[in-house]
Protein backbone atom coordinates (compact mmCIF):
# COMPACT_ATOMS: atom_id res chain seq x y z
CA UNK A 1 0.00 0.00 0.00
CA UNK A 2 1.36 3.34 -1.29
CA UNK A 3 1.33 6.20 1.39
CA UNK A 4 -1.44 7.79 -1.00
CA UNK A 5 -3.33 4.62 -0.33
CA UNK A 6 -3.23 4.63 3.02
CA UNK A 7 -4.15 8.30 2.89
CA UNK A 8 -7.23 7.31 0.83
CA UNK A 9 -8.08 4.16 3.19
CA UNK A 10 -7.86 6.45 6.34
CA UNK A 11 -10.16 9.03 4.84
CA UNK A 12 -12.33 6.38 3.56
CA UNK A 13 -14.46 6.34 7.09
CA UNK A 14 -17.01 9.19 7.77
CA UNK A 15 -16.12 9.35 11.72
CA UNK A 16 -12.60 9.68 10.96
CA UNK A 17 -13.33 12.33 8.24
CA UNK A 18 -14.88 14.53 10.84
CA UNK A 19 -12.03 14.28 12.93
CA UNK A 20 -9.63 15.16 10.61
CA UNK A 21 -12.42 18.10 9.71
CA UNK A 22 -12.21 19.04 13.26
CA UNK A 23 -8.32 18.89 13.43
CA UNK A 24 -8.46 21.51 10.22
CA UNK A 25 -8.91 23.83 13.04
CA UNK A 26 -5.47 23.47 14.97
CA UNK A 27 -4.11 20.80 17.58
CA UNK A 28 -6.66 19.11 19.74
CA UNK A 29 -6.50 17.02 22.74
CA UNK A 30 -8.23 13.90 22.69
CA UNK A 31 -11.20 15.45 25.00
CA UNK A 32 -11.93 18.32 23.10
CA UNK A 33 -12.19 16.04 20.24
CA UNK A 34 -14.26 13.68 21.80
CA UNK A 35 -16.71 16.76 22.27
CA UNK A 36 -16.20 17.93 19.00
CA UNK A 37 -17.06 14.68 17.45
CA UNK A 38 -19.68 13.75 20.06
CA UNK A 39 -17.91 10.40 20.14
CA UNK A 40 -16.96 8.03 23.45
CA UNK A 41 -13.39 8.10 24.56
CA UNK A 42 -12.56 4.75 23.40
CA UNK A 43 -14.30 5.01 19.79
CA UNK A 44 -12.21 8.22 19.24
CA UNK A 45 -9.20 6.03 20.46
CA UNK A 46 -9.95 3.89 17.91
CA UNK A 47 -10.13 6.20 14.87
CA UNK A 48 -6.92 7.93 16.23
CA UNK A 49 -4.86 5.11 15.92
CA UNK A 50 -5.90 4.31 12.30
CA UNK A 51 -5.23 8.02 11.15
CA UNK A 52 -1.58 8.12 13.30
CA UNK A 53 -0.78 4.25 11.81
CA UNK A 54 -1.60 5.80 8.24
CA UNK A 55 0.24 8.95 8.67
CA UNK A 56 -2.20 11.64 8.55
CA UNK A 57 -2.21 12.77 12.65
CA UNK A 58 0.75 12.83 14.45
CA UNK A 59 0.28 12.35 18.86
CA UNK A 60 1.99 14.48 20.66
CA UNK A 61 2.60 14.43 24.71
CA UNK A 62 2.11 17.89 26.50
CA UNK A 63 5.30 18.84 28.40
CA UNK A 64 3.77 19.39 31.69
CA UNK A 65 1.01 16.82 31.74
CA UNK A 66 2.41 13.02 30.45
CA UNK A 67 -1.20 11.91 29.92
CA UNK A 68 -2.47 14.50 28.07
CA UNK A 69 -1.92 13.90 24.15
CA UNK A 70 -2.26 16.69 21.50
CA UNK A 71 -3.37 15.81 17.87
CA UNK A 72 -2.13 17.58 14.86
CA UNK A 73 -2.80 16.93 10.98
CA UNK A 74 0.59 16.11 9.49
CA UNK A 75 0.56 18.05 6.29
CA UNK A 76 2.44 16.61 4.13
CA UNK A 77 0.32 13.38 3.60
CA UNK A 78 -2.54 16.12 1.80
CA UNK A 79 0.49 17.62 -0.06
CA UNK A 80 0.99 14.46 -1.50
CA UNK A 81 -3.27 14.00 -2.09
CA UNK A 82 -3.04 17.25 -3.58
CA UNK A 83 -0.53 16.37 -5.83
CA UNK A 84 -2.27 13.20 -7.08
CA UNK A 85 -5.26 15.38 -7.70
CA UNK A 86 -3.33 17.79 -10.00
CA UNK A 87 -2.30 14.66 -11.58
CA UNK A 88 -6.07 13.48 -12.53
CA UNK A 89 -6.61 16.84 -13.23
CA UNK A 90 -3.83 16.88 -16.06
CA UNK A 91 -5.07 13.55 -17.24
CA UNK A 92 -8.73 14.67 -17.59
CA UNK A 93 -7.66 18.13 -19.38
CA UNK A 94 -5.53 16.01 -21.89
CA UNK A 95 -8.13 14.10 -22.42
CA UNK A 96 -10.95 16.75 -23.41
CA UNK A 97 -8.70 18.41 -25.59
CA UNK A 98 -8.26 15.45 -27.34
CA UNK A 99 -11.98 15.09 -27.66
CA UNK A 100 -12.32 18.33 -29.20
CA UNK A 101 -9.97 18.21 -31.19
CA UNK A 102 -11.50 14.60 -32.51
CA UNK A 103 -15.31 16.45 -32.74
CA UNK A 104 -14.08 19.55 -34.68
CA UNK A 105 -12.14 17.69 -37.31
CA UNK A 106 -14.71 15.17 -37.79
CA UNK A 107 -17.33 18.07 -37.86
CA UNK A 108 -15.02 19.69 -40.39
CA UNK A 109 -14.89 16.25 -42.69
CA UNK A 110 -18.61 16.38 -42.68
CA UNK A 111 -19.03 19.74 -43.95
CA UNK A 112 -16.38 19.13 -46.76
CA UNK B 1 -6.70 24.14 -10.11
CA UNK B 2 -10.28 25.35 -10.01
CA UNK B 3 -10.75 26.49 -6.23
CA UNK B 4 -14.65 25.49 -6.22
CA UNK B 5 -13.99 21.64 -7.05
CA UNK B 6 -11.28 19.40 -6.29
CA UNK B 7 -11.24 17.80 -10.24
CA UNK B 8 -13.28 19.38 -12.62
CA UNK B 9 -12.35 20.35 -16.53
CA UNK B 10 -14.08 22.12 -19.22
CA UNK B 11 -13.44 22.46 -22.72
CA UNK B 12 -16.07 24.29 -25.10
CA UNK B 13 -16.25 22.21 -28.78
CA UNK B 14 -17.55 23.90 -32.03
CA UNK B 15 -20.52 20.79 -32.44
CA UNK B 16 -24.21 20.64 -31.30
CA UNK B 17 -24.48 19.11 -27.40
CA UNK B 18 -26.38 16.14 -29.32
CA UNK B 19 -22.97 15.43 -31.57
CA UNK B 20 -20.71 16.31 -28.72
CA UNK B 21 -22.49 13.44 -26.55
CA UNK B 22 -22.33 11.21 -29.71
CA UNK B 23 -18.98 11.96 -30.35
CA UNK B 24 -17.67 11.57 -26.72
CA UNK B 25 -19.50 8.39 -26.31
CA UNK B 26 -19.44 6.26 -29.95
CA UNK B 27 -16.14 7.74 -31.04
CA UNK B 28 -14.55 6.99 -27.74
CA UNK B 29 -11.44 5.24 -29.12
CA UNK B 30 -10.69 7.96 -31.50
CA UNK B 31 -10.13 10.35 -28.94
CA UNK B 32 -9.38 8.94 -25.64
CA UNK B 33 -5.33 8.88 -25.63
CA UNK B 34 -3.15 6.10 -25.94
CA UNK B 35 -0.34 4.53 -23.83
CA UNK B 36 0.86 4.07 -20.42
CA UNK B 37 -0.74 6.78 -19.09
CA UNK B 38 -3.94 7.12 -20.64
CA UNK B 39 -5.14 3.37 -21.37
CA UNK B 40 -5.01 0.50 -18.45
CA UNK B 41 -2.61 -1.42 -20.72
CA UNK B 42 -0.74 1.37 -22.41
CA UNK B 43 1.72 -1.61 -23.49
CA UNK B 44 -0.98 -3.51 -25.93
CA UNK B 45 -2.64 -2.77 -28.92
CA UNK B 46 -6.61 -1.76 -27.93
CA UNK B 47 -9.89 -0.09 -28.62
CA UNK B 48 -11.97 1.93 -26.11
CA UNK B 49 -15.71 1.20 -25.96
CA UNK B 50 -18.72 3.35 -24.69
CA UNK B 51 -21.70 0.58 -24.48
CA UNK B 52 -25.08 2.50 -24.59
CA UNK B 53 -27.23 2.69 -22.52
CA UNK B 54 -27.80 2.47 -18.52
CA UNK B 55 -25.62 -0.28 -17.41
CA UNK B 56 -23.55 -0.37 -20.53
CA UNK B 57 -19.81 -0.69 -19.57
CA UNK B 58 -16.41 1.08 -20.53
CA UNK B 59 -14.44 -0.83 -22.14
CA UNK B 60 -10.82 -1.13 -23.09
CA UNK B 61 -10.62 -4.11 -25.43
CA UNK B 62 -7.78 -5.94 -26.54
CA UNK B 63 -9.36 -8.70 -28.09
CA UNK B 64 -12.61 -8.81 -29.52
CA UNK B 65 -13.05 -12.53 -30.68
CA UNK B 66 -11.79 -14.08 -27.00
CA UNK B 67 -14.09 -11.09 -25.45
CA UNK B 68 -10.24 -10.60 -23.72
CA UNK B 69 -10.73 -6.34 -21.89
CA UNK B 70 -10.54 -4.25 -19.14
CA UNK B 71 -13.50 -2.93 -17.56
CA UNK B 72 -13.34 0.51 -16.31
CA UNK B 73 -17.32 0.48 -14.45
CA UNK B 74 -20.58 0.87 -16.05
CA UNK B 75 -22.43 3.63 -17.42
CA UNK B 76 -24.85 4.65 -14.57
CA UNK B 77 -26.59 7.61 -16.36
CA UNK B 78 -26.70 8.38 -19.97
CA UNK B 79 -29.19 11.29 -21.20
CA UNK B 80 -28.35 12.57 -24.21
CA UNK B 81 -27.85 15.25 -25.04
CA UNK B 82 -26.77 16.50 -21.82
CA UNK B 83 -25.41 14.18 -19.33
CA UNK B 84 -23.55 11.09 -19.01
CA UNK B 85 -22.47 9.62 -15.97
CA UNK B 86 -19.84 6.26 -15.51
CA UNK B 87 -17.88 4.92 -12.78
CA UNK B 88 -14.37 4.74 -13.20
CA UNK B 89 -11.89 2.35 -11.93
CA UNK B 90 -8.42 2.08 -12.66
CA UNK B 91 -6.71 -0.80 -13.09
CA UNK B 92 -4.68 -1.14 -9.79
CA UNK B 93 -7.97 -0.03 -7.70
CA UNK B 94 -9.10 -2.99 -5.32
CA UNK B 95 -13.13 -4.07 -6.06
CA UNK B 96 -14.73 -2.13 -3.58
CA UNK B 97 -12.98 0.92 -4.88
CA UNK B 98 -14.64 3.37 -7.06
CA UNK B 99 -14.85 6.82 -8.79
CA UNK B 100 -17.19 8.35 -10.71
CA UNK B 101 -16.99 10.24 -13.73
CA UNK B 102 -19.77 12.99 -15.17
CA UNK B 103 -20.13 15.09 -18.12
CA UNK B 104 -22.41 17.44 -18.98
CA UNK B 105 -23.32 18.91 -22.05
CA UNK B 106 -24.85 22.07 -22.66
CA UNK B 107 -25.24 24.50 -25.00
CA UNK B 108 -22.55 27.49 -25.68
CA UNK B 109 -21.89 30.38 -27.66
CA UNK B 110 -20.35 28.41 -30.52
CA UNK B 111 -21.17 25.02 -29.71
CA UNK B 112 -21.33 22.79 -26.45
CA UNK B 113 -19.64 23.72 -23.28
CA UNK B 114 -18.29 20.13 -22.26
CA UNK B 115 -17.75 19.95 -18.02
CA UNK B 116 -16.12 16.79 -17.36
CA UNK B 117 -15.60 15.98 -13.38
CA UNK B 118 -14.34 12.94 -11.37
CA UNK B 119 -15.10 12.44 -7.90
CA UNK B 120 -15.98 10.06 -4.98
CA UNK B 121 -12.66 8.88 -4.97
CA UNK B 122 -11.93 5.75 -3.19
CA UNK B 123 -14.03 6.94 -0.02
CA UNK B 124 -17.61 5.94 -1.84
CA UNK B 125 -17.57 2.07 -1.38
CA UNK B 126 -18.97 0.07 -3.75
CA UNK B 127 -21.13 -1.21 -0.96
CA UNK B 128 -22.44 2.71 0.47
CA UNK B 129 -25.37 2.44 1.04
CA UNK B 130 -25.81 5.93 -0.21
CA UNK B 131 -25.00 4.02 -3.70
CA UNK B 132 -28.33 3.00 -3.61
CA UNK B 133 -30.62 6.05 -2.85
CA UNK B 134 -31.75 9.18 -4.37
CA UNK B 135 -29.42 11.18 -2.37
CA UNK B 136 -26.17 9.90 -4.10
CA UNK B 137 -25.51 12.89 -6.32
CA UNK B 138 -25.79 15.53 -3.70
CA UNK B 139 -23.48 12.79 -1.44
CA UNK B 140 -21.18 13.13 -4.51
CA UNK B 141 -21.03 16.94 -4.17
CA UNK B 142 -20.58 17.18 -0.93
CA UNK B 143 -18.16 14.76 -1.37
CA UNK B 144 -16.19 16.74 -3.80
CA UNK B 145 -16.68 20.31 -1.70
CA UNK B 146 -15.41 18.35 1.14
CA UNK B 147 -12.29 17.87 -0.40
CA UNK B 148 -11.35 21.21 -2.06
CA UNK B 149 -12.63 23.07 1.06
CA UNK B 150 -10.04 20.90 3.06
CA UNK B 151 -7.57 20.85 0.66
CA UNK B 152 -8.03 24.87 -0.17
CA UNK B 153 -7.54 25.47 3.67
CA UNK B 154 -4.58 23.30 3.75
CA UNK B 155 -2.88 24.91 0.76
CA UNK B 156 -3.45 28.59 3.05
CA UNK B 157 -2.29 26.47 5.74
CA UNK B 158 0.95 25.75 4.03
CA UNK B 159 1.37 29.62 2.47
CA UNK B 160 0.84 30.90 5.91
CA UNK B 161 3.65 28.63 7.21
CA UNK B 162 6.11 29.39 4.45
CA UNK B 163 9.15 31.07 5.55
CA UNK B 164 9.89 34.24 4.09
Amino acid sequence: MSALDATLAALADPTRRRVVEALRRGPRRAGELAETTQMTAPALSRHLRVLRTHGLVSEERVEHDARVRVYRLRRERFEELQAWLTEIEVFWTLQLGSFKAHAERRARAKRT
Amino acid sequence: MSPNDSVRVTTTVAVEPAEAFEVFTSDVDAWWRRGPRFRADGARPSQMRFEPGRGGRLLEVYDEASGDAFEFGRVLDWEPPKRLRFEFRGRNFAPDEVTFVEVRFKPAPGGTLVTLEQSGWSALRLDHPVRHGAQEPAFIAAMGGWWAELLGSLRATSRARRPR
